[in-house]
């Protein structure tokens, strides 16, 4: 079965999620501080992590700084405030994506379904994007014979763009393929995650070639085999 | 570099220094020739009265010299004029003194005898003066310039006299003193004059520039400290010592300038906390609200197996925690319009695909109901593209609102610096009178109606201000009964404003 983590201070939200979760099929796991998320987390791994931005002890972002130093685990920030300096300071700290409260239930169940789905039914299982070679079977971004780490989203981001290499993706496009929803109005989630992946990916995030900025439209894929 | 007629207009230093400049050149100059006149003819009247003096008792001298010959020829004369002509005494200055002798006209001719001392032009005395010394009984006198053959010239006096001699008859005798010591004289007072007034003007000039620049500076300091205070520079303060005007006037700018500090940061203080009050109440409100969503959402799934009235009491629940949630976000975006902590995130964007996406968003079935007139290029515009597409979607969502099953135009059209979008719809339209007033919080066209099409109240309002942070403008058209037509016009460049619109919203 799979578990969540619903890591919240305000224990009605968190009983409400349980709920619902519960409703919907998967195991929960409450957790009301954020200082009591690691000891946890080392006995019993979770599937994904909906990790609110206010918490006692530890702060949401430093929360998923630390997770992120030992799993790639799917982490979905909630947050209240839904300024940017919040969503983006959760998205840099290696956050897959977020809920602005008051959020829309099923729309929460239907994000998290996007982030727990692993990318099985792919029919190219070999990749290129730029220098690199991405295998989907093994789940895994190769540069010359080094294995890069990422986190499922930063993986499902590059296939999205790896899979069509001539295709100019609108941030809108990127979101409802690799999130899995449409809002009309936030693309900062596209933008920092685009950011994050490329200081993973490329030699020299300032100068990218391996995900190209298209001014004014959004990204595409590098041309394969391109070393730099 | 400024012209002289502008730093005449602008500066009050350049400009009362400059006038009295001019009224001390003015004042010096008559003082100075007044001066001038009085001592240059009290230097020549001295001269004069030496100088007839002079002559007077040269021609006594002569006339007796003559007295004691005797006359034969004409030779004879000329050997005696020939010597009181040779070497005439020299004056008491030092300066020429020459000696001119002519026979009356009706002389006889074998006395006839003319002559001048040192290679002098007899040019030198006048005509008209020699006939005046002719007919007269006294001596005569009159300025002119000593001309020699060689080119020299002097200013001189000329004392004319006659001498008689007994059996020959009457000879023009005279005798000219050179004035170049007095020109002398006079021009080394000129320059002293000149120099003196010149030296005076310098320094009224610059006294009056260093006191105008002294007393002005206070004056100034006031000015650029008032002009930095109003940039915002709140802690800057004037400089002033004594106790005197200037002195109680920067005392007064400062008191001023503390008060002005301590208004606004009491504002800033004000609005800081206000603007955090509705940050805390949001997030407050925003978690519980969160939850009860998720128990309507979840009594409003099961809904099915309860009764009719409890059921759509689950469906009015859950539509209400909808509107209230649209309303809270509203509110969220006003409250930092009102707190101006809207931060704008620019990016290049094509428009056209902007208002594609937009439609599609607003309205997505294929109905042609919204009709997009759009040139194929794209319209690229730094903007910051949530903003936009909020405005727009605004525009729209009230055209459908309004549009009585009537089709809905979207237009787009560029100019050079600006990008104008309208939504045109032939709805139900509003007062024009009332075009102003749709864009107030919380408006209603008729307080009476019913709040059916569940728009939070704000739309248009946070619109404006969305326009407004692009330095851009929403107009509005409207007539009941015959729709309504709003117009977005923004420059294309961050930084810019707008000079004409592409799209104007009157009809």
């Amino acid at each position: 079965m799979t578990s969540i983590m619903v890591v919240d201070d305000d224990q009605d939200l968190a009983e409400m999620l349980g709920i619902v979760l519960t409703g919907a099929g998967y195991e929960v796991d409450l957790v009301n501080r954020g200082d009591e998320v690691m000891p946890l987390f080392s006995t019993h791994t979770p599937d994904l992590v909906l990790l609110d931005v206010m918490l006692p002890g530890l702060n949401g972002v430093e929360v998923c700084k630390l997770i992120r130093e030992v799993s790639m685990v799917p982490i979905v920030m909630l947050s209240a405030k839904g300024d940017k300096q919040d969503v983006v300071a959760g998205l840099e700290a290696g956050a897959d994506d977020y809920m602005v409260k008051p959020f829309d239930p099923l729309e929460l169940v239907a994000r998290m379904k996007v982030r727990l789905r692993r990318s099985m039914n792919e029919v190219n299982t070999e990749l290129f994007i730029g220098n690199l070679k991405i295998d989907q079977i093994e789940h895994s971004i190769i540069r010359d014979g080094q294995v890069i780490a990422l986190t499922r989203l930063e993986f499902d981001l590059l296939v999205a763009l790896a899979k069509e290499p001539g295709r100019v993706f609108s941030r809108e496009a990127l979101l409802s393929e690799v999130w899995g929803y449409r809002p009309a109005t936030d693309t900062r989630l596209v933008n920092v995650h685009i950011q994050r992946l490329r200081s993973k990916i490329e030699l020299n995030p300032e100068d990218p070639k391996i995900i190209l900025t298209v001014r004014g439209v959004g990204y595409k894929a590098g041309v394969p085999g391109s070393s730099q | 570099m400024k012209t002289p007629l502008k730093a005449w207009r602008s500066s009050l230093v350049f400009r009362v220094t400059g006038t009295i400049v001019a009224l001390s050149i003015i004042l010096i100059w008559l003082l100075g020739s007044a001066l001038y006149s009085r001592v240059s003819s009290g230097i020549f009247d001295e001269k004069l009265k030496l100088s007839i003096l002079d002559a007077q008792s040269t021609a006594r001298n002569t006339q007796i010299q003559l007295s004691f010959s005797k006359y034969r020829d004409k030779a004879a004369l000329t050997l005696v004029f020939d010597d009181i002509l040779a070497l005439p005494p020299k004056t008491y200055e030092n300066t020429a003194k020459e000696i001119v002798v002519f026979a009356f006209p009706k002389l006889d001719k074998k006395f006839k005898f003319d002559g001048t001392s040192n290679l002098l032009n007899p040019k030198s005395i006048p005509e008209t003066f020699r006939e005046a010394t002719r007919k007269a009984t006294t001596t005569q006198w009159e300025r002119t310039d000593l001309l020699y053959l060689d080119g020299r010239t002097e200013p001189a006096i000329v004392v004319g006299h006659d001498l008689t001699i007994s059996g020959v008859g009457k000879y023009e005798f005279y005798v000219l003193f050179s004035l170049s010591q007095q020109e002398k004289t006079m021009s080394l007072i000129f320059n002293y004059l000149l120099l003196a007034g010149l030296a005076l003007t310098l320094l009224i000039g610059l006294t009056t520039y260093f006191a105008m620049r002294r007393l002005i500076a206070p004056i100034q300091d006031a000015a650029r400290v008032a002009e930095e205070l109003t940039k915002g520079n709140l802690d800057l303060r004037m400089d002033f010592h004594g106790e005197d005007e200037i002195a109680s006037l920067g005392y007064s700018f400062n008191e001023m300038a503390v008060s002005l500090q301590q208004q606004i940061s009491r504002l800033e203080n004000l609005s800081k906390l206000q603007q955090r009050f509705v940050s805390d109440v949001s997030h407050e409100l925003r978690t519980p609200l969160t939850t009860i969503r998720m128990a309507s959402q979840v009594i409003f799934a099961t809904r099915d197996s309860f009764e009719p009235t409890i059921a759509r009491s689950a469906e009015l629940l859950i539509s209400q925690i909808e509107r209230f949630e649209s309303l809270l976000t509203d509110l969220l975006e006003v409250s930092r319009f009102d707190a101006q902590a809207a931060v704008m995130e620019i990016e290049e964007t094509d428009l056209v695909l902007l208002i594609k996406e937009t439609i599609d968003y607003v309205h997505p079935s294929q109905d042609r109901m919204i009709i997009l007139q759009a040139p194929n290029s794209p319209v690229m515009a730094d903007i910051d593209p949530r903003r936009i597409k909020r405005i727009i979607r605004n525009l729209i969502s009230n055209a459908i609102d309004h549009r009585e099953d009537k089709n809905i135009e979207v237009r787009i059209v560029e100019t050079e610096n600006e990008v104008s979008i309208g939504v045109r719809d032939y709805g139900s339209g509003f007062n024009y009178t009332d075009r102003k007033m749709l864009f107030e919080r919380f408006w209603r066209a008729d307080s009476s109606r019913a709040r059916s099409t569940g728009g939070t109240g704000l739309g248009l309002s946070i619109a404006l201000e969305d326009a407004k942070l692009h330095q851009g403008e929403i107009d509005a058209w409207g007539e009941r009964g015959k729709g309504a037509n709003f117009v977005l016009t923004i420059p294309k460049f961050a930084g810019g404003s707008i000079e004409s619109k592409p799209i104007s919203a009157q009809l």
